[in-house]
């Protein structure tokens, strides 16, 4: 039973997924998204509003203290405006690797039990690169919905899940970011941890 | 090499193999060209030569770990690493690599035995302490959870209190701690250190990120209770 699903995710959560992955570049990367299901809609749709970037650091991304500390916060933070947290993302550190890592299916899974309609987000690199290039309009990243085997499907893989991008020139203001620089800015979990004086909220990254 | 100026390095490495030829440093280079061109047959043939020749050339091992790693081959890289800390014990970064790659393959009892050996070779270095303790946490379990925040307590001594993840970590563990306690006799009241940790997290919030302090001290109240 593949709950059919719509996921659209917004310009500002796309690209601070991909900045943050830009920003480095040799390593691993992760982050929460947030938003809300959207009920009125019929089938349902998920409406991923925000990026939380997480981690870059090997000897933290995988491991649990980041993980719950930015949960608890990001939750306390966005439920005011009725927003959860309705994914996490993920970016490989080689190029060519392809595959949801076994971190990535956890976090899923956790997340999964307090949204049960939560959403995987992989990046594919090489994508990432065409897109920078300006030869691209197909999102970056790779969807993953979790189905009734409890394992993380590849989403059009049977057509249940989509994944499309609110705004159709994101991958276009994506690629302009990326000739700015912008992706020096971002500021994740790890980089507040370092010095909390920097903001994981990143609230005037993108203007 | 580093900046994908592979036609530069290559002529590089022309003059000097001609300059100093037989030379383990230039062989050394030849092999990295190898890797900065993506082929990595002939680059471990060519470590392998070094090594045939230098059985201890600790570069040319560490280099056929960094293969294995860019490649995928974790198993492997794994099985290398553990080979060459047999030969060179001493090498904390090494040890480091090992501890990152078992975490990164969810191994955290391989990670921790890491850890300690780094802890037992340098116990003045926090970071240590912190990984250490990070893992611990992952792991969890009582028992885990309590030595966890014991090296969460060392970083904070070690650091003079100023390591933010280490003060976080106690507060973390000793929610986590009275959770799995809830109900039972609690032992000697260790209540000081997390309260403690929580004054020092408020002051540098309402200092260094004064927007984020109502939401930590919530979320640090919160953990008192729970």
């Amino acid at each position: 039973m593949g709950v059919e699903c719509r996921y659209e995710v917004a310009q500002a959560a796309y690209v601070k997924l991909a900045l943050h992955a830009l920003k480095h570049p040799t390593a691993a990367v992760n982050g929460l998204l947030v938003g809300r299901l959207l009920d009125s809609a019929s089938p349902a749709v998920v409406s991923v509003v925000d990026a939380v970037p997480l981690s870059h650091q090997p000897h933290h991304l995988p491991l649990l203290p980041t993980l719950e500390l930015a949960l608890t916060l990001v939750e306390d933070h966005f439920a005011p405006q009725g927003f959860a947290v309705v994914g996490y993302y993920h970016a490989n550190a080689r190029r060519d690797d392809t595959d949801l890592p076994a971190v990535a299916k956890r976090v899923g899974d956790h997340i999964f039990r307090y949204f049960p309609r939560a959403a995987v987000l992989l990046l594919d690199n090489q994508k990432l690169e065409k897109v920078i290039k300006g030869d691209s309009r197909d999102p970056v990243v790779q969807l993953y919905s979790r189905d009734s085997s409890k394992s993380w499907r590849q989403a059009g893989s049977d057509g249940s899940s989509q994944l499309t991008l609110k705004e159709p020139s994101t991958n276009v203001v994506l690629a302009d970011h990326v000739t700015t620089k912008k992706w020096q800015q971002i500021i994740d979990f790890d980089d507040h941890l370092d010095d909390i004086s920097k903001d994981w909220l990143n609230p005037s990254l993108l203007g | 090499m580093d900046c994908q100026r592979v036609d530069v390095a290559k002529d590089c490495i022309g003059v000097l193999s001609k300059q100093f030829p037989g030379s383990t440093r230039v062989g050394r280079l030849e092999a990295l060209l190898f890797e900065a061109k993506g082929d990595w047959a002939e680059a471990e043939r060519a470590y392998a030569l070094i090594l045939e020749n230098n059985p201890f050339d600790q570069i040319a091992h560490k280099r056929k770990i960094a293969i294995a790693k860019a490649q995928g081959d974790m198993s492997v890289a794994v099985d290398y690493l553990n080979k060459y800390l047999e030969l060179f014990m001493a090498d904390h970064d090494a040890w480091r690599e090992l501890a990152e790659i078992y975490v990164s393959l969810q191994m955290y009892k391989q990670a921790a035995f890491c850890y300690e050996e780094l802890i037992l070779a340098q116990p003045t270095i926090p970071l240590y302490h912190l990984a250490y303790a990070e893992v611990l946490y992952t792991l969890g379990g009582l028992e885990n959870l309590q030595t966890a925040k014991k090296y969460y307590a060392s970083t904070i001594q070690l650091t003079g209190g100023k390591n933010t993840r280490a003060l976080f970590g106690v507060c973390l563990c000793s929610a986590a701690i009275s959770q799995l306690t809830k109900g039972r006799n609690k032992e000697e009241d260790s209540s000081e250190l997390q309260s403690l940790a929580a004054e020092a997290l408020l002051k540098d919030y309402k200092q260094r990120s004064p927007s984020k302090e109502a939401l930590i001290a919530g979320m640090l109240k919160n953990m008192k209770l729970s």
